[in-house]
């Protein structure tokens, strides 16, 4: 007995191990690009973002107040008075600096060359003392203290430095707020008919197929699993012209219409599967007992399909929510007025794309709306996705 | 509409009886450095479009499309026409569709000749015509050569003007940091033999003098095609660099792969670059400056086109915390002052009576003074007051492109997509990892070849 144990623990084992390497490959770089999102473009360059969880210790380049402004004379010298981290925006008061300064410099070639406390002579009677809290004092004369502020390099260490920034750029700011939320409005146009429309003609069509007998229904079938295989870049163009041709150009219509046409194939074959599954004998019954195929359908059916339908919203619902490609050709006009989140994510990339924040950002925002319909449909998701595998 | 309105209200308050100037129109008329008349006369003269549109699709995205937005405002102030733009980051490949399928803009705006030139082969551009060639030609510095580059082979094969540039970068700048170079006494190089001098004074302290990044994603190699062609403007006379984009001199010329291995000198050696030779190909072209800004610095120079400083920190400011030198020419070589540079050019995809109207527009100085002035935008029009840049330094740009001797367009701009966007690219990764001059320059020969 004792053997049958402790093999089938070291089994368990194996299981828990490769879950928890699966699980952990998931949710990294889902952690990267959360912490991420929190942290500034100069942060995201400098360092990773595993290195923004803890204290470090960094070399940073400070410049203090500008002389024309705060110089001030004292007993025939002039003195700038002030805190580093204040002058740069990164504290309110030289109170609230939470870094330590461990050693400065005035020149890029000797950055550590002083303990804080010390004074450095910068040369004829000019001098910078730097504390470790940032205060600084700067001293010289009338021409010594003038034009720009004194560079001084710091090396300190910086407790771990979140913003929210990011999140006010994506989803406040003057600038893309109107766009932001028009797209947030003109996705769910896309996507909601997007959703529906082929759910209802794709479970009249796997009905047929699946409990209606006729001529050539074999055939349908198989032509319905080769079109799943025909990648939908293909119809871009022809689709678009015919579009054109015919007068919808694009729009609304015939963004829904290009979905509908690439989600059926697998919406009728994973319908079909699933209604085949049903038990003959119910719909026999029914048949016997008088019913049309239409009360079948609507009565029987359609309620006992319900997880199938489900997961099939579901993943056409995600597919049409971060979709860019069919938008891009069937509904984004040179008109700008309709763009899709997707599109406004792009955008706000900026021009060549260097903007990591804002997409670490955008990601989250955009991943809101389908997390909230996936936890509200999840317990379908399984049940359906086991759809037709299982008779 | 409601911040646009609360914009105004702010602007109305703050100019207390000046003129009126909001978000969508920041400049308030006969203000600044602009030239307000030629806005005037463009207003008098274009006609009522009240109900036309004008549509614009190009690759500009934030920042650049808001300033652009701006720029469509003033236009229809002036003409009453309803004119909007949309960017994208695949632009290439949306034009396409849209231009197949039927369903193009009025105008479209190329970040490259290339595409236009396929795109009027086939018929689906309609030419400016030839006053509009003559035009740029007489206000273009260097008009001829701009006037070469829009002008394209038509579907019959003619040969019309259908390209009008907008918006020119300037490549042939290096970057640094003043202060850094007075810290350690260096003086800015005015010859190419300087600049190398330097670039071993600076090894032989003990530091790093150059930043090269050479990663931009499916483009990775494209910042080494401008150090080569650079540097063919500066071994070789603009004869044989048209020669070499237009490949009647092969890549595997030896003059070619003499420019290769002058970048490689600078490039392969490990003491010149931060990080050593092995990182330029995989460092960013993004993140690469920031060598520069970095405690201790982490380099010295940058060699890279003058829309870099977006990427600079925070914060940077542009003249004084960083600023640029000429990429110097050889003294020995005696080749004038050579200036590399590209731009985005625009097309007419649909035309219309509004569509042409926006195109006389854009030959106003006002329209380019409006861009300048949002910076991030260089123009080669010699009608412009260069007081109407942003800061200095684009007015130094703006003078560099005004007086240059020679002016050579972005040649892997120039060559077929496949070589200038693609075994350029890959060949000049190979070369800094450390693939043989010759041989690189063989393989992208050969893959032109078989171009043909």
């Amino acid at each position: 007995m004792d053997n049958i144990a402790g093999k089938k623990s070291g089994l368990t084992w194996a299981v828990h191990i490769s879950v928890a390497a699966l699980v952990l490959l998931w949710i990294f770089p889902t952690l990267g690009l959360l912490v991420s999102s929190f942290r500034t473009t100069d942060q995201i360059r400098s360092s990773g973002w595993w290195a923004a969880l803890f204290p470090a210790v960094q070399n940073e380049v400070f410049r203090t107040a500008d002389p024309g402004e705060f110089r001030v004379e004292r007993d025939g010298v002039f003195v700038v008075e002030g805190n580093l981290y204040v002058v740069a925006g990164r504290a309110d008061t030289d109170g609230d600096v939470a870094a330590v300064v461990q050693a400065w410099g005035t020149s890029s070639r000797a950055i550590g060359a002083y303990a804080p406390g010390e004074t450095a002579d910068l040369g004829d009677g000019e001098t910078m003392t730097v504390e470790a809290n940032g205060d600084y004092v700067w001293t010289g004369s009338d021409d010594q203290l003038s034009g720009r502020g004194q560079r001084v390099f710091v090396t300190a260490e910086s407790p771990p430095e979140f913003t929210f920034d990011n999140y006010q750029t994506v989803l406040f700011d003057p600038g893309n707020r109107e766009g932001m939320a028009k797209a947030f409005f003109n996705t769910l146009t896309v996507t909601i008919p997007a959703t529906i429309i082929p759910i209802l003609i794709a479970a009249f069509a796997a009905y047929a197929l699946a409990w209606m007998e006729f001529p050539g229904r074999a055939l349908l079938v198989a032509g319905v699993v080769a079109l799943l295989v025909v990648p939908l870049q293909l119809a871009l163009i022809p689709l678009l012209t015919l579009h054109n041709d015919i007068g919808i150009g694009k729009g609304y219509l015939g963004v829904w219409l290009a979905h509908t046409g690439f989600g059926l194939p697998l919406a009728i074959y994973l319908l079909r599967n699933y209604m085949v599954g049903l038990p003959r004998e119910i719909i026999e019954c029914a048949k016997v007992d008088g019913a049309t195929d239409f009360q079948i359908f609507v009565k029987i059916i359609l309620p006992l399909s319900f997880p199938a339908l489900a997961s099939f919203a579901i993943f056409q619902f995600l597919w049409t929510w971060n979709d860019l490609l069919v938008a891009m050709v069937f509904l984004i006009d040179s008109s700008g007025e309709t763009t899709v989140m997707t599109r406004q994510i792009v955008e706000l990339l900026g021009t060549r794309g260097g903007d990591w924040e804002i997409l670490a950002t955008s990601a989250f925002v955009s991943i809101a709306v389908p997390l909230v319909v996936f936890f509200a449909m999840q317990r379908y998701l399984v049940r359906g996705l086991l759809a037709g595998s299982v008779k | 509409m409601k911040h646009t309105l609360y914009a105004s209200a702010a602007a109305l308050a703050l100019s207390a009886g000046g003129a009126l100037a909001d978000a969508h129109m920041p400049f308030a008329e006969g203000e600044g450095a602009f030239n307000w008349d030629s806005y005037a006369a463009f207003a008098e003269s274009a006609p009522d479009l009240s109900g036309q549109t004008v549509t614009v699709s190009g690759p500009w995205l934030s920042p650049e499309a808001d300033r652009f937005d701006i720029l469509l405002n003033y236009f229809e102030a002036a003409t009453g026409a309803e004119a909007s733009y949309t960017g994208s980051d695949s632009f290439e490949q949306q034009i396409v569709i849209d231009v197949e399928a039927g369903s193009a803009p009025n105008i479209a705006v190329f970040p490259q000749p290339g595409l236009a030139a396929v795109l009027a082969g086939q018929g689906q551009l309609t030419p400016l015509g030839d006053d509009m060639a003559a035009w740029v030609a007489e206000n273009y510095a260097a008009g001829s050569s701009w006037v070469d580059l829009g002008t394209y082979a038509n579907a019959s094969g003619e040969d019309e003007f259908y390209g009008f540039f907008f918006n020119v970068n300037l490549k042939s700048l290096v970057w640094y940091v003043p202060e850094n170079f007075e810290d350690a006494g260096y003086e800015i190089p005015t010859t190419m033999e300087e600049l190398i001098a330097l670039t071993e004074q600076i090894a032989a302290d003990g530091e790093t003098p150059w930043c090269i990044g050479l990663g931009s994603g499916a483009a990775t190699g494209w910042p080494a095609t401008d150090w080569v062609e650079d540097i063919m403007l500066r071994t070789q006379p603009p004869e044989v660099y048209d020669g070499w984009t237009t490949n009647e001199i092969p890549f595997n010329d030896p003059r070619v792969v003499n420019a290769i291995e002058i970048f490689g000198s600078f490039a392969r050696n490990d003491d010149y670059v931060m990080g050593g030779a092995g990182t330029v190909a995989t460092t960013d072209f993004r993140d690469s400056p920031s060598g520069l800004f970095a405690s201790p610095p982490g380099c010295y120079m940058h060699r890279q086109a003058s829309f870099i400083p977006a990427f600079f920190p925070d914060g940077t400011v542009v003249g004084q915390d960083a600023d640029f030198f000429y990429f110097p020419s050889f003294e020995g070589e005696d080749l004038g002052n050579p200036v590399l540079g590209g731009g985005t050019l625009m097309a007419v995809t649909d035309p219309s009576d509004a569509t042409m109207a926006f195109m006389q527009f854009l030959q106003t100085p006002f329209a380019h003074e409006i861009m300048m002035a949002q910076g991030g935008f260089l123009t080669p029009h010699s009608g412009v007051n260069l007081e109407a840049y942003a800061s200095a330094v684009e007015a130094g740009q703006g003078e560099i492109l005004l007086g240059a001797t020679t002016f050579r367009f972005d040649g892997s701009d120039l060559m077929p997509a496949g070589v200038g966007a693609g075994s350029f690219w890959t060949g000049m990764v190979d070369y800094v990892g450390g693939a043989d001059a010759q041989a690189v320059a063989d393989a992208i020969q050969a893959s032109w070849d078989a171009l043909n």
